[in-house]
């Protein structure tokens, strides 16, 4: 065994090395009018129903057959990262926002042509999330943010006539909903664990804070960020929010019998409500994140890439833009629900006349979103231990953030 | 494998495969080149070394290579673009507080978690050995059930029990007037959780080998000692504990490996909070490795680990050595 394992190793090692080194040679370009295979990855429910959308295409475009291969959102990024070091990413891929800096700054997406996409047609949160350092890598697919659902029947009884317009009212209604409508909390926001940023955005940006600011610094510790970590600790500190929620928790449940009569959701809620609670139909009604300077909300969402070393570029364009406009925005808001990243899809069908989806609509144009990073993921971890230090009552909101502040310095580029 | 039995059996022969076959002057056998030998156990073993190769050596050496790196995600398409970093890997992991954090937690649950299962352990297999006579295969299942258990239903089924406001120790609590904490949500009561549970889970374990090491106890033995008069305690401090020692010796020493690696259960009961009580090494690894992609330092946490599982190891197998013999 001595002689041989040495050896055998090199020889993995070697092979290994020249396996992932080799990903980065393109190959030479297929014509979009050619007979191709596009492979495409969407991730969670748009992995299901792009499929369906893939058969339509095939349609009008017999030469292109489109396979889909959806990733659960558990795996995706593993699994993107692995198939980015073997250079096997497929042709056109789903990018969750906040990984596209990352895979950017891999060097393994190709940028998109700002000529044929327009910026001015979608959504400016999304068209920035799809942008890293200066380039933009993404078409914007679907966007989402956070709005404030509220139980009707319970504000009634908690003696609101409208939903709460301010942070303060927000505070007071939270109060009101416990004192009068007796409910067990009066606003369900995250206290820490992964992810906590997410039901903080609406509250920094409000304030007009931000966590990394437009020339790429960090500026966690402004004074309006940490005004707005104070607001945000207070729903703890008077015990309108709850201090300890497990993981996976589900509000939608205790909205449902009333214990949350208050939170701050996505546009995918709206269907899980739908579909699980028909009994509370008619007494929720979604409103704009209530204001402090402003009522800005955060952007979400994913866009559609297509792979630097891909064979098939002309016809992966072809297939994206053919996802990516009006028309197939709205086509893919009646599959799916997901709220459309082209701003001309809200101007026809119930996008246009629905007036909870107004709401949406006027949140996503003033939502906003933190720069493409590299390390996002990380940085925003940073904040979240910072949003749990106060939530916790363990640390003050300036100590806290300036802690974040000098962690995040280190993690920016 | 001829030349390691052979230098076994004969220090002083020289372990080369070019040598003779056997002592020179032994004439008797026909010399063949012991080069033919050698070629068909390696081709015998080949799939067994590619296998072990590929799946075990080569990570092993990566990851050693990697932890002194700073291999990060945008190394992750140009992988020889790493820079050596010498030791800054493992010099940052003794000032990161929260690796400091993850040590810690991870030597609360051994210390706790190990005695406790070892004990238990100890205790049921006793019970199911002498004591319970009737139903005894439904015993040894029902203790054994959670370790065949996929982690994803314990998982279910412990938030369920933990839960503070309808779970079944709150639902207890109330019952007789008093308030359960809030088991997962608190960091006091965190980590004891996680234990009992770890420990629910891996008792069949060390049941199993803790019955198999009783049935190994000789009747004539036991007997001796009764009728030399040894009560029931004393049979078992004087007679079941000794002859145990290297079946508890097996359990202990597999019991700490596993809980210094524990992972599972703090994974998909707290994902390490409430303020990282229950953040422990594995779990802090998995974070910077494939939520940050800091491969590199990852990597070294993994050899830092490595390296405690090892001394501890080799600690108790001096400590715990069967002296009788």
């Amino acid at each position: 065994m001595h002689r041989a394992t040495p050896a055998a190793i090199a020889l993995t090692v070697a092979s290994a090395l020249t396996l992932t080194a080799c990903g980065g040679s393109g190959g030479a370009d297929v014509d979009a009018d050619a007979e191709q295979t596009l492979t495409v990855w969407a991730m969670g429910t748009e992995g299901e129903k792009l499929a369906e959308v893939a058969d339509v295409y095939k349609k009008s475009h017999p030469n292109i057959t489109v396979k889909v291969t959806p990733v659960g959102w558990d795996v995706a990024h593993q699994k993107l990262v692995a198939a980015a070091a073997a250079g096997k990413l497929p042709d056109v891929m789903q990018m969750g926002g906040t990984y596209l800096g990352e895979f950017a700054d891999m060097g393994v997406l190709e940028p998109v042509d700002t000529q044929t996409v327009k910026k001015g047609d979608f959504f400016p949160a999304a068209w920035e999330q799809a942008s890293y350092d200066g380039e933009t890598y993404g078409v914007p697919w679907y966007v989402d943010t956070r709005v404030l659902f509220y139980r009707t029947d319970l504000a009634r009884k908690a003696g609101a006539a409208r939903p709460p317009a301010t942070m303060d009212e927000l505070l007071k209604a939270a109060q009101a909903h416990q004192d009068k409508a007796k409910t067990k909390w009066g606003l369900s926001i995250q206290p820490g664990g992964l992810d906590t940023v997410q039901s903080f955005y609406p509250f920094l940006y409000s304030a007009g804070g931000e966590i990394i600011d437009e020339d790429g610094k960090a500026a966690v510790n402004s004074p309006e960020a940490v005004k707005a970590l104070e607001t945000y600790g207070e729903f703890f500190a008077k015990g309108v929010s709850e201090k300890a929620v497990r993981p996976g928790y589900d509000v939608t449940k205790d909205f449902n019998t009333g214990d949350v009569p208050m939170f701050f959701g996505g546009p995918w809620i709206m269907s899980l409500l739908d579909e699980n609670y028909p009994d509370i139909k008619g007494k929720w009604a979604v409103a704009p994140v209530p204001a402090d300077k402003e009522s800005v909300s955060m952007a979400g969402g994913s866009s559609l890439a297509v792979s630097a070393d891909s064979e098939h570029k002309a016809a992966a364009k072809e297939f994206v833009s053919f996802l990516t406009d009006a028309k197939g925005q709205s086509d893919w808001y009646e599959r799916t629900r997901d709220l459309p990243a082209n701003q001309q899809a809200w101007e026809t069908g119930t996008l246009a006349t629905d007036p909870k989806l107004k709401v949406w609509r006027e949140q996503m144009e003033t939502a906003r979103t933190t720069p493409s990073q590299p390390r996002l993921t990380e940085i925003t971890s940073k904040v979240d231990s910072a949003i749990e230090s106060v939530t916790q009552g363990k640390s003050s909101a300036k100590a806290a953030l300036d802690k974040a502040q000098a962690e995040i310095e280190g993690l920016v580029e | 494998m001829p030349p390691l039995t052979k230098a076994a059996a004969d220090p002083a022969a020289p372990v080369t495969k070019t040598g003779p076959d056997g002592p020179p002057g032994d004439g008797r056998r026909p010399r063949r080149p012991l080069g033919r030998h050698n070629l068909y156990g390696w081709l015998f073993s080949t799939p067994f070394l590619v296998l072990f190769a590929v799946f075990m050596a080569f990570p092993i050496v990566a990851t050693l290579l990697m932890s002194f790196t700073d291999f990060g995600a945008r190394h992750v398409t140009r992988p020889l673009e790493a820079e050596f970093v010498g030791l800054e890997n493992y010099t940052k992991l003794f000032e990161d507080d929260r690796f400091l954090t993850a040590l810690f937690n991870t030597a609360y649950f051994v210390v706790v978690g190990v005695p406790l299962t070892i004990l238990l352990g100890l205790l049921v297999a006793i019970l199911l050995n002498n004591g319970i006579d009737r139903a005894r295969t439904f015993f040894r299942v029902g203790f054994y059930a959670p370790v065949v258990t996929a982690i994803v239903a314990v998982a279910v089924v412990w938030r369920f029990v933990l839960d503070p406001s309808d779970g079944l120790i709150a639902g207890l609590a109330a019952e007789l007037g008093m308030t359960a904490p809030d088991f997962l949500g608190s960091e006091t009561w965190a980590m004891p959780s996680l234990i009992a549970m770890a420990v629910w889970r891996n008792l069949g374990t060390v049941m199993v080998l803790f019955i198999a090491g009783l049935q190994a106890v000789p009747a004539d033995v036991r007997e001796a000692a009764r009728l030399d008069g040894a009560g029931a305690w004393q049979e078992m401090r004087r007679i079941t504990v000794p002859l145990l020692r290297p079946t508890m010796l097996y359990a202990t020493v597999i019991t700490t490996i596993g809980y210094l690696n524990v992972f599972e259960e703090p994974f998909v009961m707290t994902q390490g909070g409430p303020s990282d009580a229950t953040l422990t090494v594995s779990l802090d690894m998995y974070r910077e490795g494939f939520n940050f992609f800091h491969m590199g330092y990852a990597s070294a946490m993994a050899y830092v680990l490595f390296v405690v599982i090892m001394g501890i190891t080799v600690l108790q197998l001096r400590l715990l050595k069967d002296n009788t013999r």
